[in-house]
């Protein structure tokens, strides 16, 4: 026999939960994270604008990366964390 | 001997003798598209050695697929590539360099621009080794080029999972992403070397690695003083078409031999060579915008602090601390090469290899220009 | 998606928007990262180069699946 090798190495990440659902958006507070990618900007302003027609959201505040290609700063994470009930971003394309 | 195969990490299977095992790792997968050196217990083990041991210590976790690459994962792939054991510092400080947050390896892993990344290697080791610094040394024929870079990118491919078409996003790829790696004609003594400009001892031993489009070559046979070649270099950086223009970031400028002999007989140092590229060198607004024709055009790529009125020059990059300078190649052609990188997304990373903080900080060594080298 | 799995680990539903050609690193990126729960918001790619009125329907597309996805209703992509 002969021996053969896996070059791949292991992927272990220990396993997170996703957080709380929410039952209505009405009366939460929603962040925005803009990546700064072409056109996540229009299509974020959009889909906000469609959402405060439709549900009385308390507040909305707007966040932009500082690079579309790095993560997102620690501290504009806690930033979002603690100013937010729910948040959307965008893009990945 | 069997004390040296003791020690070889156990293989993942066993196959049948007579299995033709190039096309066994073919077939799973495991290849850049060139037959891989099938390894063995002895390549492996010895490899390990070269490494310092201890198989299950985790260098790096690679992306996008934040793969675990152990020593024997590491061992693994520089075996597959051909490497010498005697490359494994190379290799291991060229993927640490890769996986530190600077470089932002998950975003050239996954772009859809064709950068990729370069390595150049300076200090002893480079010669040590017999990497190529001279003629040809972007391209073919030498052993420790064309191994390091490989194993990098059977890496990046194996334990990174930057597969075409799956995680790797890159439209058209670029024949760097086989191998493209290099180290600095120091012999020659032209200019300070590349790392002794930042800081580092002359026998240090240093890996620089920048997410790089494919070199462009840059001919002058005429120009017999430092602005004439460098006016050549000049035009090649002065387009719109590489990323380096939209998108900001770092770029390399490579001075060929002849080039460096004529630029350093008038006395220009590292230094003026850097600036002189980045204050003669630029786009004008009006091209990156398109005359507005296509909609308003602001660019957010590119610094806050550029004027965006149609005649504003723009330069490659921002600062000439971003154009990174080697000199490189054969002795006889008049020829350097541009070198554009991706942009603001990247930052390259200098590493010492072999461990150690960096450069020191103090004392009466040049850095970044201030003994203007 | 890594800033949306951090969001999520520390307890804020967040919809990730991504174009149909990233869905597959997407899902990569959320095994890797130890978050095979964090559902994704699909709409077609390409998302530059469009029009104002394409944008539009790209928000439309969105809209419903980031409620989907805040309120734990939204299905994973196919």
């Amino acid at each position: 026999m002969q021996p053969v090798y896996d070059p791949r190495g292991v992927v272990g990440a220990e396993k997170k939960a996703i957080a709380a659902r929410v039952r209505s958006l009405d009366g939460l507070r929603l962040g925005i994270l803009d990546n700064t990618k072409w056109n996540a900007n229009k299509l974020l302003r959009e889909l906000r604008d469609q959402l405060q027609a439709a549900h009385a959201l308390a507040a909305v505040h707007y966040y932009r990366k500082e690079s579309f290609s790095r993560f997102a700063d620690p501290a504009l994470v806690e930033k979002i964390r603690a100013e937010n009930d729910i948040v959307v971003t965008a893009i990945g394309d | 001997m069997s004390a040296q195969l003791a020690a070889a990490p156990a293989p993942a299977a066993s196959v049948p003798e007579g299995t033709d095992l190039v096309e066994w790792y073919y077939e799973h997968g495991y290849s850049d598209g060139l037959p891989v050196v099938p390894p063995t217990p002895a390549k492996v083990a010895t490899m390990l050695e070269a490494l310092g041991g201890e198989p299950q210590k985790v260098e790096a976790r690679v992306p996008p697929r934040w793969g675990g690459l152990t020593r024997e994962v590491l061992a693994i792939n520089m075996a597959m590539a051909g490497c010498k054991p005697e490359y494994a510092p190379v290799v291991r400080a060229a993927m640490l360099a890769l996986c530190e947050p600077a470089f932002n390896l998950n975003g050239v892993q996954a772009t859809t621009h064709m950068a990729c990344p370069l390595l150049v290697v300076n200090g002893p080791i480079a010669g040590k080794i017999g990497m190529n610094a001279g003629c040809n040394a972007f391209g073919s024929g030498n052993r420790a080029n064309a191994t390091i870079g490989r194993a990098i990118r059977l890496i990046l491919l194996n334990v990174g999972g930057g597969w075409p078409g799956d995680l790797d996003k890159s439209t058209l790829g670029h024949p760097g992403k086989y191998t493209y790696a290099v180290a600095e004609n120091e012999a020659l003594g032209l200019l300070a070397p590349y790392h002794v400009e930042k800081g580092f001892k002359a026998e240090d031993s240093t890996v620089f690695v920048m997410a790089a489009e494919p070199p462009h070559s840059v001919t002058n046979h005429v120009a017999n003083d430092p602005q004439g070649i460098l006016d050549s270099i000049c035009s090649a950086m002065s387009t719109i078409a590489h990323n380096n223009a939209v998108s900001s970031g770092h770029c390399a400028v490579v001075l060929g031999p002849e080039h460096a002999t004529t630029i350093a007989k008038h006395g220009w140092k590292r230094h003026d060579i850097r600036n002189y590229l980045w204050m003669n060198s630029g786009n004008l607004f009006r091209e990156i915008a398109f005359e507005h024709r296509y909609g308003k055009v602001y660019n957010r790529s590119l610094p806050v602090w550029y004027k965006r009125e149609l005649d504003s020059r723009i330069p490659i990059v921002p600062s000439a601390e971003n154009i990174h300078l080697f000199v490189i190649g054969g002795e006889a052609g008049r020829f350097s090469a541009f070198i554009p990188g991706w942009g603001h997304m990247s930052s390259p990373v200098l590493r010492e290899i072999g461990g150690g903080a960096g450069p020191e900080q103090s004392g009466p060594r040049c850095v970044d220009g201030t003994c203007y080298l | 998606m890594h800033d949306g799995i951090s969001l999520e680990s520390l307890g804020v539903p967040t919809a990730v928007i991504v174009t149909t050609t990233f869905l597959h690193e997407a899902r990569v990126q959320r095994e890797a990262l130890g978050m095979a729960g964090i559902v994704p918001v699909v709409i077609d790619h390409p998302l530059s180069s469009i029009s104002e009125e394409e944008i539009r329907a790209r928000a439309t597309q969105a809209l419903a699946q980031a409620i989907g996805v805040w309120q734990g209703k939204q299905p994973d992509p196919a």
